[in-house]
């Protein structure tokens, strides 16, 4: 048995991945199962998915703690958390990034596959959903199931809920991933603190779970323990307000989910430290005032 | 906040009596759908807002869900709170019933015990509170209209020890209790008053002090919290012994804790019964006492915290037990017959179950008498069955 972890964001279709290869690995003949583990997270939001491969029926039902392989689908995730936690000595991590291998640096020396899986998803079709361009470049770096295999999984899983055009389309995102996909080695040496949890004992339990604002070891938790958690790095896009378009009417301030619109001087402006990047308020503008501009992270 | 009232002596049905009882504890909301299955509880406290003895807020919902949802709020937001319900309406609720437990809210709503359809009944049936077990909420019988009344006194003052914080449902049969006048003795409102206390929350929905209730909360955390609620529910079982202590000190009424027992002392066979059959099961024992048989009683009292200890301690001494339901879980038995099996495990007693009344059927006293001469058999050979259908046509004893 070989078991995959996924590492994405919410939207990035990081469980549709894990379906898609679990699928492949079926189609040549193989038992494979695949889940996610999330919560009420939005579009943006860390998510992992799972997949294990054997030879016949699959039995345990727990999360992947020790995968063969990693896959990450937003390359801002290897910043803040190790995502080569467990990850088996031998074990090889994909990561959707333009850099090469060796230009990669994580917490360890590891087996490392490449490949702009964004760029060949905004080029072929016209979003920046990288879940099928990166099973191309699993299949090529791992050699555990064909291309045409996946391929054919795609067709299957994504035709069926996306049509055919879509389906045959994101197979080629695929196939492209794959004739792309370099594989070296990424350099160790990163160092990563390990992020404290808050993980209360019964007693330290506030009763029937009632949280006021609480400083812990592990940081704030409750009522505004939002300040330290900045969620704008959830983001792939980012609004850029035209100040001299704007016209002050509030329409973006209205309809924002996340409460990251203000009003400065009659002008609309955005609070980046929160902004999931949704894209709501360049869609509500009635005067196009806000553009979605792909962000570049250093 | 509520008018003085003197102690006094009433000729009231059980309805009335659960109302008083929260006018007594001077609640400060009750929300209530008022409409069949409801009963004349929350009716009766409306005509206490309407005369103005109370200035409590009744809020008029749009459904039992509602009700409880409204409670809920209110309790939250530092309130005392009241209502009240039966079957259906119960039903209707059991979604709300998990989250009033799990935040903590000591709320009381008495249940009046009415058959859950199908097919329609109205009477008195326990199948509509004891699905309620696993919703985190104590949950106790009643015999009579004044224990209707002293319970949702002691209910207040257990559920709101800050050892406990659990929402309270004294239940009482329907008609047998909620529609039947007698005496009744209820204190004067500063009495209970002080024999209450003021509500002190734990936690509480306050805008100068913002606190998060009730939210989503991952894996990581949930399973303390259902142990919190675990141990407050065994505690329970202490605060409900000190309370009707305290209670018997302070009324001269005394309630026994989790079980009253019955002439068991020399008891040979027991029955344990819940809610009015107790009344009429007494009468039996008298008689079947008087003929020289050594029969005892146990009156149940709660369901939720259930009397582990005290009923491994009764079956020591003991040589057959009955254990009367008013509900059937299909396909296995009797609610409170299962509970006492499993309370009992591994002790060398036979445990029967007795099923009467289903639907409001009257038990009468021949049907109680059976039940003792089926135990007093027992005791003697190995019974061929563990279940038996009192009274049920076509299906032999």
């Amino acid at each position: 048995m070989y078991e995959i972890r996924f590492h994405g964001r919410g939207g990035q279709g990081g469980r549709m991945a894990a379906e898609a290869y679990a699928l492949a690995a079926f189609l040549e003949g193989s038992y494979a199962v695949s889940f996610p583990f999330f919560g009420a997270e939005r579009r943006g939001a860390p998510v992992r998915a799972f997949t294990r491969v054997d030879d016949k029926k699959i039995r345990i039902k727990t999360q992947v703690y020790e995968p063969d392989y990693v896959v990450v689908l937003d390359e801002t995730l290897i910043e803040t958390e190790d995502v080569l936690e467990g990850l088996k000595e031998d074990g090889m991590v994909i990561i959707n990034t333009a850099k090469k291998p060796e230009e990669v640096r994580l917490s360890k020396p590891v087996k490392c596959a490449t490949v702009d899986a964004t760029s060949i998803a905004l080029e072929i079709l016209g979003r920046p959903i990288t879940n099928t361009a990166i099973l191309g470049a699993i299949a090529k770096a791992t050699g555990r199931v064909s291309i045409d295999s996946i391929e054919k999984a795609i067709i299957e899983k994504f035709g069926a809920r996306l049509g055919k055009e879509a389906g045959e389309k994101n197979a080629k995102a695929a196939r492209v991933a794959y004739e792309k996909t370099l594989v070296g080695v990424a350099q160790g040496g990163k160092a990563f603190v390990p992020r404290k949890k808050w993980l209360p004992t019964v007693e330290e339990m506030p009763i029937g779970g009632a949280t006021p604002a609480m400083e812990t070891d592990a940081g704030l938790v409750g009522i505004g323990s939002f300040i330290e958690n900045k969620t704008g790095d959830w983001r792939t896009f980012m609004p850029i307000i035209d100040k001299e378009k704007c016209i002050g009417c509030k329409f973006c301030w209205f309809y924002c989910p996340e409460g990251c619109i203000s009003m400065e001087d009659g002008k609309a402006s955005v609070d980046y430290d929160y902004c999931k990047g949704c894209g709501i308020c360049a869609n509500e503008c009635p005067v196009n005032a806000i553009e979605m501009k792909r962000e570049v992270r250093t | 906040m509520i008018q003085k009232l003197p102690a006094k002596k009433m000729v009231v049905t059980g309805d009335y009596a659960a109302a008083y009882g929260a006018l007594l504890c001077d609640v400060d909301v009750v929300a209530a759908y008022p409409i069949t299955p409801q009963t004349l509880i929350v009716e009766e406290f409306s005509n206490f807002v309407n005369d103005g003895i109370t200035d409590a807020e009744f809020i008029m919902v749009e459904s039992e869900h509602s009700a409880m949802s409204a409670c809920i709020a209110a309790q939250a937001a530092g309130a005392r709170t009241y209502t009240a319900t039966a079957s259906q309406g119960l039903a209707l609720m059991h979604e709300m019933l998990f989250i009033a437990s799990a935040l903590r809210l000591p709320i009381v709503m008495p249940v009046v015990n009415r058959t859950v359809a199908a097919p329609i009944g109205i009477w008195c049936e326990h199948n509509d509170s004891m699905p309620q077990r696993d919703t985190g909420w104590i949950q106790m019988a009643c015999e009579d209209n004044q224990e209707v009344l002293d319970m949702i006194i002691m209910a207040y003052k257990i559920g709101e020890r800050k050892d406990v914080l659990l929402p309270v449902m004294p239940c009482l049969d329907a008609f047998i209790l909620s529609h039947t006048v007698e005496p009744v003795d209820a204190p004067s409102s500063d009495e209970v008053a002080d024999f209450i206390g003021k509500y002190e929350p734990h936690a509480m929905l306050d805008p100068d002090n913002p606190m998060a209730i009730g939210t989503f909360t991952p894996p990581e955390y949930i399973q303390e919290l259902r142990y919190q609620n675990h141990v407050a529910m065994e505690n329970a079982k202490k605060a409900i012994k000190e309370v009707t202590k305290e209670f018997a000190d302070e009324f001269g009424r005394d309630y026994h804790g989790l079980i009253e027992e019955y002439k068991c002392d020399d008891a040979e066979v027991v029955l344990i019964t819940v809610g009015t059959v107790t009344g009429t099961a007494r009468e039996v024992v008298d008689k079947l006492r008087q003929q020289g048989k050594k029969v005892g009683l146990i009156k149940l009292r709660f369901y939720r915290p259930f009397p582990r200890e005290e009923l491994r301690s009764i079956a020591e001494n003991v040589e057959a037990i009955g254990v009367y339901d008013r509900a059937i879980s299909y396909g296995s038995g009797g609610p409170l017959f299962i509970e006492t099996r499993n309370a009992l495990y591994g002790m060398d007693v036979p445990v029967l179950n007795f099923l009467a009344g289903l639907g409001g059927r009257d038990v009468v006293t021949g049907d109680v008498e059976k039940m003792y001469e089926i135990l007093m058999k027992a005791k003697d050979s190995k019974p061929d069955k563990e279940i038996y259908w009192i009274g049920t046509r076509g299906v032999s004893i």
